[in-house]
């Protein structure tokens, strides 16, 4: 059957080809010292832009919300304009905005079409929003209510209350321990003037960077870059992150927390405390996971607790690298009577791959993932993450094409020597919200 | 250049449109003798290919006791047919670097996979040997229904709003299977045998109920010789169509109300409206999804009035989905602001909803909506998979593969008094159905837990 297909691609000239996709990104700095970093992509009439300050809520600084709740208040209202204002603004010039708060950054976004009665005025509103902020006491006394509402429905949501204690009891002391939005508690204590203290502090030029995708030239991205930043007060870094203790030097089991919710599914992670971005091992551990719990009915996981025992809908593993080491999650949700038995096959599927797999696994999966690079960039909006990504952790502007020449180059002994390094399956931290039998 | 290996034919497409070239529509039509309904869209940014088949069955296909089965069969669909083993399509796919899955809705299901462009005719050829060839086993069936039993535990047991949408449903349609939850009542998924399932495959699962959408880097009449030796070789069949099952005329509000561990009550107001398949005239569609879009949203007047100035509503949105095979709701849905009552919040709702009909709609409102339709058209083609969505949607629905080309011109013809006309027709209380999920009061929390994430060690 096969033969088949290879003689229609050949008579249509489909033969394969090297797909070697390339982004070529520019970067330079604004005169306020911003940087920024730049892709042309003349085919669609559009541009994305997206303005990011190491602003996250690891600078909540015992604060839990503060910097989340800050980030909410950019585009509520400025010297000028009412929120109404804003939002009839952009929203006249078909313009989208929009801001994202995790735990190293807040973003701020920007998407519009190119035409300059559209962009000029869009991009004005942009900078006016965040530059000329006004935070008002009526409008944060709402939204605070609004969002301690939200909170405590969070804590009735079994996949919520899991969420954010994994990473509480994966952190402890660490700033990454407390949930990006906060608790109740901390976000009533929360006032207008810290919030205005934070961004002072924090969305300043210097703190700042700059990523733009879209149909402009290099000449009109450098003039846009400059009026984003003109009025920005120049400000400094703030200091480095701490680096988080892993777990396993406070003690030297496995620990597992249950979390009793009345709940028809248990909500279940397991994991550790991993690597920063730009780590020289994160290639291995990365490929790793892909086979172990990365690429969905490709992977192990999928594979030992989905496909064979039918114990999910969904289960899958992670690295999340970030400023300082991040976490490698592994996670599903199950019927509170299999959670055990999930739980041990996950475990038992993690040793197994720790310990040796497939050549002919790695090879199909290292395939998938070199195969598949270009799909990881086939839209300026995912060009944009990348490139924001590549800026914010000082990766090598070649990244993205070095990335599956890496990939190629490893061995099943590279990738499990990678694995022994960082993971331990004898020090897992594991969280069960549900009444796990 | 964003991708390096851009090929000739943008460059010459750019060069005598200049930027137009975006907004010029590039579909390509075609029909097997079988059947099959191709669908074409060039997108040359990039050397990928999504390649989707659209099978006309979904939920709303379903007789009472059999819900969801055509979700299922999409889940068995990846167990392996007369050639290839279970899941070899899926690691097959993997190794190509591509991916795959799909979705089952109320109208429809669908299979994709993206794919770089030198992959096509293998997806091509394996996508419709399962349309014709699939091997249902009950060793590949019964753990596969444990699959689709977590999937509902995950999707709608533990998820209050969810369990109100699917009740809402079913009240707001009693006669009609428009009723039917997408992935089956729980009694009904434990209940499939599965004869069940191989007579829903056989009885939908046919070139001619079927169509192929097709966008990227590809030459549609390439893609119309590949789709003729792969789905080509299979026969049309004759598809008999569900009976009619229409909606009986609502005479009057209907009312459901869910108790459950939630400290914040919602509620959902639905009218029954037209869709663009129902429509006697298809103006009042598009006068429907200018009137949701002109209410819905950060700029929309429910934002403005309920939730800024009069501080009832916490969050408050409107939905209208164009496209439904039996029809469509018009939705409200909102959460009342701490303190304020769910009565007051549907009350002040209500108000506003009977406004519309007397205070007309100011010609800027609606300029904002055709000036977010139109940039959204351009951004929808940021993505080939969103693109190709668009199309199936609407085609395997029976409305023309160009809908959303056409659309914004459709939307600029609309005036503030259709807005006012059509929502003194449908949104009238006797046409509608409210949804409200309210607290019981109880915690999921066991009395064990501790608030600061506790629990007990072991």
């Amino acid at each position: 059957m096969k033969k088949s297909i290879y003689a229609i691609a050949f008579v249509l000239g489909l033969t394969s080809w090297n797909l070697q996709a390339s982004v070529d990104i520019q970067t330079w700095t604004t005169s306020k010292g911003t940087k920024v970093l730049f892709v042309e992509a003349p085919e669609l009439p559009m541009i994305d832009i997206e303005l990011k300050f190491d602003a996250g809520s690891a600078r909540d600084n015992r604060q839990p919300g503060l910097a989340s709740f800050s980030a909410n208040m950019i585009g509520t209202q400025t010297a000028q304009l009412t929120e109404q204002a804003i939002a009839d603004g952009f929203n006249d010039l078909g313009a989208q905005f929009g801001g994202d708060v995790n735990r190293d950054a807040a973003s701020f976004s920007l998407r519009s079409l190119t035409r300059a009665d559209l962009l000029n005025p869009a991009l004005d509103l942009f900078e006016q929003v965040i530059n000329q902020a006004a935070f008002s006491e009526t409008i944060f006394q709402r939204d605070r209510q609004r969002l301690i509402q939200r909170l405590q429905q969070a804590e009735e949501q079994p996949a919520r209350v899991a969420q954010r204690a994994f990473w509480q009891g994966l952190y402890g002391d660490h700033p990454y321990a407390h949930p990006v939005s906060g608790t109740v508690e901390s976000v009533e204590s929360l006032n207008i003037k810290d919030l205005e203290a934070f961004k002072q502090r924090y969305y300043v030029a210097q703190n700042a960077q700059i990523a733009m995708v879209g149909a402009i030239s290099r000449q009109q991205a450098e003039k846009l870059a400059e009026q984003l930043t003109a009025a920005m007060p120049k400000g400094e870094k703030p200091a480095a992150l701490a680096q988080p203790k892993p777990l396993t030097q406070a003690q030297n089991e496995p620990k597992t927390e249950v979390i009793d919710f009345q709940s028809a599914q248990t909500q279940y992670f397991t994991g550790q405390i991993a690597v920063e971005r730009g780590h020289p091992d994160y290639y291995a551990l990365f490929l790793g996971n892909h086979l172990l719990g990365g690429s969905g009915f490709a992977s192990l996981l999928v594979e030992e607790v989905r496909e064979k025992r039918g114990l999910v809908y969904s289960v899958y593993s992670y690295f999340a690298p970030m400023r300082v080491a991040g976490p490698w999650i592994a996670g599903l949700s199950t019927a509170n009577n299999q959670a055990m038995q999930a739980d041990e096959v996950v475990k038992q599927t993690l040793q197994g791959f720790m310990k040796d797999f497939d050549e002919q696994k790695l090879a199909d999966i290292k395939s998938n993932l070199i195969g598949g690079w270009p799909l990881r960039m086939d839209s300026n909006r995912k060009i944009l993450g990348y490139i924001s990504m590549i800026g914010f952790y000082d990766l090598p502007l070649d990244y993205l094409d070095a990335f599956p020449r890496h990939i190629e180059q490893l061995s099943k002994a590279e990738v499990l020597a990678a694995w022994q390094r960082h993971i331990n399956p004898d020090q897992l931290f594991t969280l069960m919200v549900g009444l796990p039998e | 250049m964003r991708l390096r290996l851009i090929v000739v034919g943008l460059v010459t497409l750019l060069a005598t449109s200049g930027l137009k070239a975006a907004d010029q529509p590039r579909l390509f039509e075609a029909q097997l003798d079988n059947g099959l309904q191709i669908v074409v869209k060039q997108d040359q940014r990039a050397p990928v290919v999504v390649h989707q088949m659209w099978y006309r069955v979904g939920a709303n296909y379903e007789p009472q006791g059999l819900t969801g089965v055509s979700h299922m069969l999409e889940h068995m669909m990846f167990k392996g047919t007369e050639t290839m083993e279970p899941g070899a399509f899926s690691r097959r796919v993997s190794q190509m670097g591509g991916r795959e899955n799909a979705f089952t809705s109320s109208n429809f299901t669908a299979y994709f996979q993206i794919v770089g462009k030198q992959h096509l005719a293998e997806v091509m050829q394996m996508e419709s040997d399962r349309m014709a060839n699939l091997k249902l086993t009950e060793a590949q069936f019964q753990p596969e229904r444990d699959v689709v039993i977590q999937e509902r535990l995950w999707a709608v047991e533990d998820r209050p709003s969810s369990k109100l949408f699917e009740q809402f449903k079913a009240t707001a349609y009693l006669s009609s299977p428009e009723r039917n939850p997408v992935i089956g009542w729980m009694a009904d998924i434990k209940n499939y045998q599965l004869a069940d399932l191989q007579d829903w495959y056989d009885r939908w699962y046919a070139p001619n109920n079927a169509t192929l959408v097709v966008v990227g880097d590809v030459d549609p009449h390439e893609v119309v010789e590949l789709a003729k030796q792969t789905y080509g070789q299979y026969p049309a069949r004759d598809i008999i169509q569900p009976r009619l099952q229409p909606e009986i005329k609502q005479q009057g509000m209907r009312r459901i109300e869910l108790k459950d561990a939630t400290p914040v009550p919602s509620i959902i107001l639905g009218f029954h409206v037209p869709s663009l398949v129902s429509a006697d005239s298809a103006d009042e569609v598009y006068a429907l999804s200018v009137l949701a879009s002109v209410l819905d949203g950060d700029s929309g007047r429910l934002t403005q009035e309920m939730v800024r100035e009069q501080q009832i509503a916490s969050s408050i949105g409107t939905f209208y989905r164009a496209n439904g095979r039996l029809g469509s709701q018009f939705f409200f849905s909102a959460q009342p602001q701490a303190g304020v009552d769910i009565e007051q919040l549907e009350a002040e709702l209500i108000k506003q909803i009977e406004r519309i009909k007397t205070e007309p709609m100011s010609q800027q409102a609606l300029n904002r909506v055709l000036a977010q339709a139109e940039a959204q058209y351009v951004y929808n083609q940021d993505s080939v998979q969103a693109q190709a969505m668009s199309i199936g949607m609407m085609v395997s629905v029976g409305l023309p593969a160009d809908t959303m080309e056409t659309w914004v011109d459709n939307l600029r013809q609309v005036t503030p008094a259709q807005l006012q006309a059509v929502a003194k027709k449908y949104l009238h209380t006797d046409n509608m159905t409210v949804g409200i999920l309210r607290p019981s009061g109880e915690t999921n929390r066991r009395p064990t837990a501790k608030p600061d994430f506790g629990g007990r060690s072991h």
